[in-house]
């Protein structure tokens, strides 16, 4: 918006903005454009006609019309709508569609539903220019400029993340984790599944999960059997869990945890 | 072969490729542009078209006619070939023709009859707050998405308006008398 010095200019062009954003939302909204009082609004341009005297002054006085034409426009767009057989009470529609049930206005759109008839057919000549187009295609290994690597996923959460978001303190994690280690000391030396599965398969994933640090930070050990398939975990009694970690080559240990595993878990040991 | 009966059989062949390019998908928005008529059919392409339309006719189908930018056409030849051709059902007699979700149709439904009722264009953001009254908003933005990909709805400057496919598939005013009957 541009600013006048001159305090009378200054109120005239107030004015004028006032209008002209006042045409704006009535454009942009959908609201009902007999709101704006065309007649006081032409009085008002007439009031200042003479007056005008900058190329500024010119074009707001065109900018003005121009937006005055699109709001007759709409007014003669309005009268037609509400003249045709469409017109219906937007609130008496809007209650009407907020009354019924998503089965009854599925069945009024089939009713009044005429779809089009469209099919797919692959034909012999299509499929010959299938062909042509796979013997034109160059090996993978010459394309690869097409199929670039996706860039690194930066969508994970680490647990800082989370901290940082607000979603979980760095108390309540520790706490978390203590009890879990407590447990652990408690239970002693123990199949990893019977420790992590529990009454729920949302809490039993939660304890993977805390556990995960446990063995992270080294305060947990998982000895696994190949041969048998046992995966056992042990709480960790080195005194300098530090050394330990710079002497030992860290790798990772990928442990399926699954709901149908966790089932038949459950069923076991009801058995039991 | 005579003159005449020479061209009853160009006529006929000229139908069945007319009702070739209308019945099977061509490109991935449904129906033949007018150009691409005339130039599989020729010049008589807006005659052509007519007589598969009586054809048609018999079997409770229809060829129609609709503009990008309006409504239903007729006549105008000269506009005919920017316009899009395509075959509909004249009157339904099977009860499914879709396999969308209930959800998805009656979420349509009250789409369009809501934009008709204020005059063919809304902010999208008042069709979104309406839906939301009845489904997660989530799957609202979605559906929405959906129509205005598939031509039942088009967006221009956050407004929605009513998009070239419901002006070829649904009739407006049965769809508003049987939402108030």
């Amino acid at each position: 918006m541009k600013f006048y010095k001159v305090p009378g200019k200054q109120m005239k062009f107030d004015e004028l903005f006032r209008l002209l954003n006042f045409c704006k939302t009535i454009q942009t909204e959908g609201t009902d454009p007999f709101d704006l009082d065309v007649k006081k609004f032409l009085e008002t341009l007439k009031q200042y006609h003479n007056k005008w005297k900058s190329l500024d002054d010119l074009l707001l006085d065109a900018e003005a019309i121009a937006e005055l034409a699109k709001i007759i426009e709409l007014q003669g767009k309005w009268i037609k709508d509400r003249s045709s057989s469409f017109y219906i009470d937007p609130v008496l529609l809007e209650l009407k569609l907020k009354m019924l049930e998503p089965q009854q206005l599925a069945t009024a759109f089939f009713k009044s539903w005429h779809p089009i008839i469209s099919l797919d057919r692959i034909t012999p000549q299509r499929l010959t220019e299938g062909l042509a187009y796979w013997d034109a295609l160059l090996p993978l290994g010459e394309r690869i400029d097409e199929f670039p690597f996706p860039s690194a996923v930066k969508s994970t959460f680490d647990i800082e993340d989370l901290i940082e978001l607000n979603i979980l303190s760095k108390t309540e994690f520790d706490d978390s984790i203590r009890a879990v280690l407590n447990e652990l000391e408690v239970r002693g030396r123990i199949e990893y599944h019977d420790f992590i599965y529990g009454a729920s398969f949302e809490t039993s994933v939660k304890r993977a999960y805390l556990t995960s640090y446990l063995v992270n930070e080294g305060k947990a050990e998982l000895d696994i059997n190949p041969l048998e398939e046992e995966v056992f975990i042990s709480p960790s009694y080195y005194t300098n869990v530090n050394a330990q970690a710079h002497h030992t080559q860290s790798r990772s240990i990928p442990i399926s945890l699954s709901y149908e595993d966790w089932l038949q878990w459950m069923q076991k040991r009801n058995q039991e | 072969m005579d003159a005449e009966e020479e061209s009853g059989i160009r006529t006929e062949r000229k139908v069945k490729k007319a009702a070739q390019l209308l019945f099977f998908r061509r490109h991935r928005t449904p129906g033949v542009k007018g150009w691409e008529l005339k130039k599989a059919l020729g010049d008589d392409y807006v005659e052509v078209i007519a007589v598969l339309n009586s054809v048609l006719d018999t079997l409770g189908m229809e060829v129609k006619r609709i503009s990008e930018e309006g409504g239903e056409r007729e006549g105008e030849e000269k506009k005919a070939e920017r316009d899009r051709f395509m075959i509909v059902l004249k009157s339904p007699v099977i009860e499914k023709a879709s396999g969308e979700r209930i959800d998805n149709i009656a979420m349509l439904s009250a789409t369009l009859a809501y934009i008709i009722s204020k005059q063919g264009k809304v902010p999208r953001k008042a069709v979104e707050e309406f839906l939301s009254g009845k489904f997660p908003k989530q799957r609202v933005y979605f559906a929405i998405d959906r129509y205005i990909k598939q031509g039942y709805v088009g967006e221009d400057d956050k407004a929605l308006y009513i998009g070239w496919r419901t002006r070829a598939e649904v009739d407006r005013k049965a769809l508003l008398d049987l939402i108030l009957t």
